[in-house]
């Protein structure tokens, strides 16, 4: 898929949504500025001038969402004799799961969001619809489902991750974004409770958004109905998800008329709105602006469904002894159950990596597949790789990071296949939050492990623009579907 | 002013579809004590001389762990949790983290990860 291929995309995304700008505006600026000219020039150079690696071996890809795909063509492209296999499951593994917000938000249909795995796998990948159900690292191989074993030279492990709403009392199943979710939906997407991280889940959500409108609008008397929005207390996918839906629920009640009779509180399990303090200060900010309630460090653990009711585990520091050692108090950690009835409750559910991999040889205490974080390479088995969601990696499970890290697992692979000592990517940490903060406006934050921002243009990245709700509705499906996918970009 | 947003629309998608990086340099940090003075005047009093933990002070062991755990572990006391709003998993360590950078005794993830695994794993 070339250049022009995405741009072809863009303009199309553009199209379908009228007012926004016309298509031979948008046209007549790509093919007369000199910006747009000078960086396709440069991106195709740059892909020409790479010769094609001799090195051989049999690569086998577990797991063809976005992360698996991606790698498969990026190897398809670097590798003059390619021997590579994927095993997925799910025929729609490749879907745009960053679209979910928007579907809640009633501004995409699921349809935008559903794409084929087939119609992406790289030619002269061999595509198996299976899973992998036991790792043998020791002896390069791995059972199937179906009863097959499979032997490999070099593995790259890009399974995902599970969305496991059983670990809170009350609700049950653990699912994919895009597989079977008939367990969950027995609890959610109903009755007050929804969840945006499975596609049918968001579907669910802005129908109960506008449930929540009409509750609002039929509601009297002083007290406010209560909106809650929830954060495990495990790492998650999209970390920006939780409160994303926040605001367009938000935008929801606004343009309804009835925001003023509902109160927006948000529980994460963690004491900061990011990491990164110069998007924390903003995102307070925001909050403050939209009126919205928080209470840190409140981790849901149980839903009663029938009576809506929410328990959360409350933890805080107390001040123990002096320590003569230390110079300091100690702190002892002290928590307590507390009950909140909603109206509306948006579940962020705990997350997990497959079973089948986090409790085999190749994962860990954690589950996470034990990667040095900077080549993600496999801390015990050099032939080994993992990226994406499956990875034990500090604050990387998006798409945007998977963006950053499928070439550093190519060009590391591609070093171990031809015996070199010395890995030549590293990955620096590198993600990017989309962060939604209304119907038309979106902060762009990117970041990495140094904590500190790092925009890829020269504009303050703590301002919410236009622009951003521009490329994330618009461009960044193009360019996650159509250059991804081909592991151009 | 529309004409100004389509372009930096246009800038902005090709930019980033095509990987331009144009960040600047990652900062040079140094750090005032080497992993093992931190160590030595910060962590043994409650972690011990050997890494072996104390349960006292409801200190965990530190010499079975891995590079990678001890790497996990160092960012999320470090950060306050590995996400956005994602609670740390050592919220006293996080606390008193922040009190011994305000002394300077912070240190380079990676070089204390290392220093923690070759001084006193045990399980090598």
């Amino acid at each position: 898929m070339k250049s022009d291929k995405i741009i072809e995309e863009i303009l199309c995304e553009i199209e379908k949504h009228e007012g926004v700008m016309s298509r031979r505006d948008a046209m007549k600026f790509l093919a007369t500025s000199p910006i747009a000219a000078g960086v396709l020039a440069g991106s195709v150079t740059a892909t020409e001038a790479r010769a094609a690696s001799n090195a051989t071996g049999k690569i086998l890809i577990v797991g063809g969402g976005l992360a698996g795909i991606a790698t498969a063509a990026k190897l398809t492209n670097m590798l003059s004799n390619p021997d590579i296999t994927v095993i997925e499951p799910n025929p729609k593994s490749v879907s745009y799961q960053p679209g979910q917000t928007l579907i809640a938000g009633g501004v995409w249909q699921k349809s935008d969001i559903e794409y084929k795995t087939e119609d992406f796998v790289p030619k002269g990948v061999k595509f198996i619809k299976d899973s992998v159900v036991s790792f043998d690292p020791i002896n390069n191989k791995v059972k199937t489902a179906s009863g097959a074993e499979i032997s490999y030279d070099y593995m790259i492990i890009a399974m995902g991750l599970m969305l496991n709403y059983g670990a809170i009392k009350g609700l049950e199943g653990e699912i994919t974004s895009l597989g079977e979710n008939d367990i969950v939906k027995k609890k959610v997407g109903k009755n007050g409770v929804y969840s945006i991280y499975f596609a049918d889940g968001a579907v669910d959500t802005y129908k109960g958004i506008q449930e929540l409108i009409a509750k609002a609008k039929a509601h009297t008397g002083p007290e406010k109905l209560q909106a809650i929005f929830t954060d495990p207390d495990t790492a998650i996918k999209c970390g920006g998800a939780p409160k994303k839906i926040m605001y367009l629920t938000h935008e929801r009640l606004v343009e309804a008329g009835v925001r003023n009779k509902v109160e927006m509180t948000f529980c994460p399990s963690g004491d900061k709105m990011f990491g990164v303090p110069e998007y924390h200060t903003a995102i307070l900010e925001q909050f403050k602006q939209r009126d919205f309630k928080w209470e840190y460090k409140t981790n849901l653990v149980e839903i009663d469904t029938e009576k809506k009711m929410a328990t959360f585990e409350k933890k805080w520091l107390e001040k123990g002894e002096y320590d003569e050692d230390l110079k300091e108090y100690t702190m002892v950690s002290m928590s307590k159950k507390v009950e909140k009835k909603y109206d509306f409750i948006h579940v962020t559910p705990p997350q997990k990596a497959p079973d089948i991999v986090g409790k085999s040889p190749v994962g860990s205490a954690k589950g996470w597949v034990p990667v040095v974080k900077e080549t993600l390479q496999h801390v015990t088995y050099k032939n080994i790789f993992c990226l994406g969601d499956t990875a034990a990696l500090p604050m990387a499970k998006t798409g945007g990071s998977v963006r950053k890290q499928y070439g550093v697992v190519a060009d590391n692979l591609i070093a171990v296949m031809e015996k070199k000592d010395k890995l030549p990517s590293a990955y620096d940490g590198y993600t990017v939050c989309p962060l939604i903060t209304s119907i038309g406006t979106v902060m762009l934050a990117e970041f990495n492990w140094t904590g500190k921002p790092t925009p890829s243009f020269p504009l303050d990245p703590t301002k919410e623009r236009w622009l951003w709700w521009l490329l994330k509705v618009y461009a960044l499906k193009p360019m996650t579907i159509y250059g991804m996918l081909s592991g151009r970009a | 002013m529309k004409k100004i947003t389509l372009a930096l629309f246009a800038a902005t998608a090709l930019l980033l579809l095509t990987g331009c990086d144009n960040k600047p340099k990652a900062e040079i940090i140094t750090y005032k004590y080497t992993p093992a003075e931190v160590y030595k005047a910060t962590c043994a009093h409650c972690h011990g001389d050997k890494g072996e933990g104390m349960a006292e002070k409801k200190s965990p062991a530190l010499n079975k762990k891995t590079v990678q755990e001890f790497e996990m572990d160092l960012f999320d006391v470090k950060n306050g949790g590995l996400g956005q709003s994602t609670a740390s998993e050592h919220d006293v360590m996080e606390h008193n983290m922040k009190k011994l950078a305000e002394k300077g005794y912070t240190y380079d993830t990676k070089a204390m990860a290392k220093y923690l695994f070759d001084t006193f794993n045990i399980t090598k």
